[in-house]
């Protein structure tokens, strides 16, 4: 079982990722250009998806079984 | 269009004050009730709101506006202009006779499944071309395929106009020919000015579309 910094390090770190990708998504929707549409996929998607693996990921690690 | 990004620009806002209060206190992802939060806020949440922003960001990409903000495609803009109702862009475009905010995407859309989806693609790739390569001058481009006139049948198949069109029917062969895709609807002596990027430069405009 994962100690609770380690847990409380992961979940701050998803957390990060989201906002930020949340905060590239939200300039994105303002910016009407065709190049918005790719940082809003590329970077804000890729931000939000690489938080949500690592919420995850932690809360996976939280419930699995200590050798 | 402004009021569904308004909200979810909202909604986006919402999302992030409540991972703030996961940030500035994480202990209370300790209880259930901060679990709950915790998976709203950074699974629930983003996963809803980048489905709306990318239907947004869809919808967009549908909009005149859009396919001609790039300068390629400016001269194809004009042309929508040109005040000669014998060019097919022009009269479909000046007549409404498509959405004059989804003009371009209306003609050059593929009606069959996954169409939308392809036509996205080939966009990403002009992107891609218009940003990272060298996009060709705009009398260069060319379709990928010829013209099919089934995205011309989507909306005159079954119109008065078209069914009983003098020229459709005088040779009873025609009509069954435009309807199978063998002649083509932008066939020499048909419907064959489309974009005349050539004679732009010559052309009248139409004034109160400009």
């Amino acid at each position: 079982m994962l100690n609770t910094n380690a847990l409380e390090k992961r979940l701050r770190f998803a957390g990060v990722c989201v906002a930020l990708g949340l905060l590239v998504e939200a300039l994105c929707l303002l910016w009407a250009t065709p190049i918005a549409f790719v940082i809003f996929v590329g970077i804000g998607g890729l931000l939000i998806f690489i938080g949500i693996v690592v919420y995850l990921y932690s809360l996976a690690s939280t419930f699995s079984v200590p050798e | 269009m402004l009021h569904a990004t308004t909200l979810i620009l909202c909604l986006i806002l919402f999302n992030a004050a409540l991972i703030a209060v996961l940030l500035t206190r994480p202990a209370i992802t300790a209880n259930r009730g901060g679990k709950i939060l915790a998976f709203v806020a950074i699974f629930c949440l983003p996963v809803f709101c980048g489905l709306l922003g990318v239907s947004r960001e869809m919808g967009r990409a549908k909009t005149t506006t859009f396919c001609l903000s790039c300068h390629t495609m400016e001269d194809y803009g004009k042309s929508l202009l040109v005040d000669d109702l014998t060019h097919i862009p022009a009269a479909h475009f000046q007549n409404h006779l498509v959405p004059a905010d989804e003009a371009c995407y209306s003609c050059h859309t593929e009606y069959a499944m996954f169409g939308g989806l392809r036509v996205k693609l080939y966009g990403l790739k002009h992107l891609a071309i218009y940003y990272l390569g060298t996009p060709p001058a705009p009398d260069k481009i060319k379709l990928y395929n010829p013209f099919n006139n089934r995205e011309c049948l989507h909306c005159h198949l079954g119109a008065r106009s078209f069914e009983e069109g003098v020229v459709h029917n005088a040779d009873p062969a025609t009509l069954p020919a435009i309807k199978s895709n063998q002649l083509s609807c932008l066939s020499s002596g048909c419907h064959e000015l489309a974009h005349d990027l050539a004679h732009l430069k010559g052309a009248k405009f139409w004034k109160e579309g400009l």
